[in-house]
């Protein structure tokens, strides 16, 4: 998994400071220097990297960096979370925060977590509730209404 | 009887247009983060608005960053309901924004309801007091270059000093990049640069403790300033003018404050007369003055004259103008 | 200049400044908490209610205030992996690793003891730096200032693991965010760099969208993939223990925590670059305590060395944010400007004058963050168990809420949906980085100093063509940055000669 972490990264990496180099040879060389002289060495970097991991040996855990975990069950878990969030970013698109919050709040705590019907409802009201609080009636945050609502 | 219905007639007319604010709450959309100048003074006037709205609504300021106010214009222009519950303040630039097509202008500000400006706005070019330039022909006849810090394109220290040297030139560098008009001023005190541009109420500061000498303005005056030289008199031709002038226009309509579009006439004249009473409100004066802002009423139907002025210019004068101004901050 | 120091004292200790004191603190304890409550915002929004006080009272509010947000906000970040503060990400890597393995009251105790080390230390630089500041400052123009970047990302080679792949993948990371900090409008030239059209990119990639994204939702997926709590499967009774080992652990590393609180502090001297870098810097300076490879891994894994370097930093670069915004009007950061527009409020003129007439006004600006951050730390270490018992909550519940926070958070940047693409985006690659072993500090510190290493690049060729190279302050920071990067190199054959 992280081999194919890195290889995929790498690529994507290479391709954006390709591109990055493409387009500033376009614009004129006050603008242009120093997009050049990073995306050029960082080009170079990333194909070391996709090289060595390619043709390298498989290596231990070395960065300084949390571990992950990579099983089967976890990695099944994280794609529903991943998928959850990106719900909940259409919902607030659609439908607007002060529906989407407590809907994601409460659904997410029913179907997701499997809690039971006091603690879902009740989660649901005192965070909505401090959310509304804060952000709407005393901070006055702008959140457009939803593209549906 | 004919008298008696016509009296009736009006009242209701009279009743049924005449907006009452009670119990809602006016919006002030900033195009800054919080923190700036537009937005110091739109909750400034926040402050004091609701005594001078009929119904004394709440008046709330939002913050709605980006773009350099070009998308809190959109937003005002294409998205905000008409209805006399959101103001709008942006970016004084906006105008040549639209003029030089900047991508993603989606205003015309001369179509906006336009309330008014709340300050204009004096720009000045100071120069370091140790250096032996004491009045702007001494400068304009400076054998060495002057070298004059800006923080980049699209703001007046940089766009001011910039016509000065293209139109009229003076002998500048300009050295650009600097995060803040601040970092400027520590710059002129490490004597790394000689001098900046900016508004006065900016470099007032600097000027009293004699770090820095004002030497020649914009055509917009402020108490204090009056008496500098204005840049546009020394004009080698008209069309040299036009462009510095054009620069400057947005300048006397420093603080934009809009409704959108389609707002109805009445709403309108009730808010230009809201500001026009809030600006004079004694409360709000001493806050100001200790605050060092100075705020002052230009009604909207002049701020709309002055930017239909800057929209109709001659192609070619725009064009020269581009070549030099890009709009930024 | 003790007379001075006195009457500073005096001026705070008196009743109404110690009650807007303390009220500046409790606003402030929940502004550092949470993400999207962001200073600096804050800030602008209580300036209005200082309008009809005095100055000792105004800055004991406004600074009561804002020194305690660099202190809470590494409680979110050890707790939940979620800065509260943008300058409170370096605090995630180990202070939520260790929460992790149970022990947040031991991360929350070193967090809160190296904060207030962090914060006496600025505060003390404040007090003495006043004769020699104005010269100190002076010295540094745009060529030392762009060194000083560069030797900002020299420390990613200590923040990357050992060895050639380490240091590939370390300058990799810094390279591409030093790219992405050139999104938005160039100053040079004006032109629009990587916007793509989106109005929302004209002015760059905001830091707290990137962070929040970039540190919070990898945390998040890995809660949801070990289906527990944050703090494993150990019985809840041991969580909280610990706070005290953690300020035991502060004294154990005193001086490496005293370097640390000197870096934030010299950071927040030099106006211009920017509140976030200072915490980097120190955990790259932790991490290089290291004495072998083998505790090396440790860190990101839960030293707690990780958890005191930026934990002070952020905290003593207030301290020393506070005295270019004072002698020179030069504020170093956005909480700065507003508070620059608090002395103008107050009538207060920036400059010369707050050296010499009011320099106890200036002391009393001393005593107020040294009072705040003694009473913040006292009153969060009372509730610090139940802070720390959060970490034994059913990951379920957390997520949610965490997510919440995470989404709104990020929103406040500019009120713009674009934030949160940003935050899911940058998720993402955070993910996959962890993933493929790629270090997320270099990212973040290339990211940082990009767009102050390329204005002061330019300005200084502008100004002085290439003569700036040969600047006495120039070359000894060249000297430093090159020892910076080989410093690790340097560590390895010295380790491979002993054993």
């Amino acid at each position: 998994m992280p081999k194919r972490a890195t290889i995929g990264l790498s690529l994507v990496v290479m391709l954006a400071s390709g591109y990055a180099v493409f387009a500033a040879t376009g614009w004129p060389w006050k603008a242009a220097l120093f997009p050049l002289a990073i995306g050029i060495p960082l080009f170079c970097l990333a194909t070391t990297e996709l090289l060595w991991a390619w043709f390298g040996a498989e290596e231990k855990r070395d960065s300084m960096e949390l571990a992950l975990s990579t099983d089967a069950v976890a990695g099944r878990r994280v794609v529903l979370v991943a998928g959850w969030m990106l719900a909940f970013f259409a919902a607030i698109v659609l439908l607007g925060f002060m529906i989407a919050v407590p809907l994601f709040l409460f659904l997410y705590l029913k179907l997701q977590a499997r809690e039971g019907w006091p603690m879902s409802i009740g989660l649901t009201l005192i965070v909505f509730a401090a959310f509304y609080g804060l952000f709407d009636a005393l901070l006055h945050l702008p959140f457009p209404a939803g593209v549906l609502f | 009887m004919r008298f008696v219905v016509a009296i009736i007639a009006a009242l209701a007319a009279a009743a049924a247009s005449a907006q009452n604010f009670a119990g809602k709450t006016v919006t002030i959309v900033v195009g800054y983060k919080a923190g700036g100048g537009y937005d110091a003074t739109a909750r400034l006037l926040a402050r004091h608005l609701p005594k001078h709205i009929p119904g004394k609504p709440t008046v709330i300021v939002q913050n709605m960053p980006g773009a350099n106010s070009i998308i809190a214009a959109n937003h005002m222009y294409n998205v905000a309901k008409p209805d006399g519950l959101t103001i709008g303040t942006f970016n004084r630039n906006l105008p040549i924004a639209q003029l030089t097509r900047v991508e993603g202008v989606k205003y015309d500000v001369t179509k906006f309801q336009w309330i008014g400006s709340a300050a204009n706005e004096s720009t000045i070019l100071a120069i370091r007091t140790d250096l032996p330039y004491k009045t702007f022909d001494e400068l304009r006849k400076a054998k060495e270059t002057v070298v004059i810090g800006s923080t980049g394109p699209g703001a007046n220290t940089h766009d001011f000093p910039l016509l000065l040297k293209e139109v009229l030139g003076l002998n500048f560098k300009i050295v650009s990049g600097y995060s803040s008009s601040a970092d400027i001023m520590l710059a002129v005190e490490r004597k790394e640069v000689d001098g900046r541009a900016g508004s006065y109420t900016s470099l007032r500061p600097f000027i009293d403790r004699n770090l820095v000498r004002p030497l020649v303005r914009a055509r917009t005056s402020e108490p204090g300033v009056e008496k500098l030289p204005v840049d546009e008199d020394f004009a080698p031709n008209a069309r040299a003018k036009a462009i510095m002038a054009l620069r400057s226009a947005p300048e006397q309509v420093a603080r934009p404050y809009v409704l959108p579009p389609a707002t109805p006439a009445e709403i309108v004249k009730l808010m230009r007369d809201a500001f026009a009473r809030t600006i004079q409100d004694p409360e709000l004066a001493a806050e100001a003055k200790k605050a060092k802002f100075d705020l002052e009423y230009l009604p909207g139907d002049q701020a709309q004259k002055i930017l239909v002025e800057v929209m109709n210019q001659p192609q070619d004068i725009v064009a020269e103008f581009s070549k030099y101004i890009k709009f930024g901050e | 200049m003790s007379e001075a120091l006195l009457e500073g004292l005096l001026l705070v200790l008196q009743w109404k400044a110690l009650a807007f004191m303390s009220l500046g603190i409790v606003l402030g304890f929940w502004v550092g908490l949470l993400p999207g409550l962001g200073g600096a915002t804050t800030l602008a929004l209580m300036l209005p209610f200082i309008y009809n006080m005095q100055p000792v009272e105004a800055f004991a509010f406004l600074l009561g205030m804002h020194a305690v947000t660099a202190t809470t906000g590494d409680i979110t970040s050890v707790l939940f992996g979620v800065p509260g503060e943008a300058a409170s990400a370096a605090t995630i890597l180990d202070g939520h690793a260790m929460a992790k393995k149970g022990e947040a009251g031991r991360a929350l105790g070193a967090a809160l003891a190296s904060s207030l080390v962090g914060a006496l230390v600025g505060a003390a630089a404040l007090a003495l730096a006043v004769p020699v500041v104005r010269p100190l400052v002076l010295t540094f123009g745009s060529p030392e200032l762009f060194m000083l970047a560069i030797m900002g990302l020299a420390f990613i080679a200590s923040l990357s693991s050992h060895g050639g792949r380490g240091l590939v993948r370390g300058f990799m990371a810094g390279a591409l965010g030093l790219l992405l900090s050139t999104v938005g409008q160039d100053p040079q030239a004006g032109v629009p760099r990587y916007t793509f059209d989106s109005l929302y990119l004209w002015q760059g990639l905001d830091l707290v969208p990137v962070l929040v994204g970039i540190f919070a939702i990898p945390e998040i997926l890995e809660l949801a993939a070990r289906g527990t709590s944050i703090a494993g499967s150990l019985p809840a009774g041991k969580i909280s223990r610990g706070a005290f080992e953690g300020v035991k652990d502060t004294f154990r590393h005193f001086w490496l925590t005293i370097r640390c609180s000197l870096i934030g502090t010299f950071i927040g001297i030099m106006p211009g670059l920017g509140g976030s870098v200072a915490q980097w810097m120190a955990y790259g300076h932790a991490a290089q305590s290291a004495r072998d490879a083998e505790e090396r891994k440790g860190f990101g894994a839960g030293d707690v060395r990780g958890v005191l370097g930026p934990g002070a930093a952020n905290n003593s670069k207030e301290g020393g944010s506070l005295i270019p915004t004072i002698a020179f009007g030069v504020p170093g950061s956005t909480a700065m400007a507003i508070l620059l527009g608090g002395f103008v409020l107050l009538g207060l003129v920036p400059g010369p004058d707050m050296l010499s007439k009011y320099l106890s006004v200036t002391y009393s600006m001393v005593w107020t963050i040294v009072i705040a951050n003694l009473v913040t730390v006292v009153v969060c270490f009372l509730f610090l168990d139940r802070l720390a018992r959060l970490t034994g909550v059913r990951g379920g519940i957390l997520i949610p809420m965490i997510l919440l926070l995470v989404f709104v958070g990020s929103f406040t940047s500019n009120n713009h949906y674009g934030d949160i693409v940003v935050t899911l985006a940058f998720g993402a690659m955070g993910y996959f980085m962890v993933l493929a072993g790629w270090p997320r500090a270099p990212f973040v510190l290339g990211l940082v100093l990009g767009k102050i290493a390329e204005n002061y690049l330019w300005i200084s060729v502008a100004r002085y063509e290439a003569a700036w190279l040969t600047r006495p302050v120039v070359v000894v920071l060249i000297v430093i940055s090159v020892a910076v990067i080989l410093y690790p190199l340097f560590q390895a054959r010295r380790r491979g000669a002993h054993a």
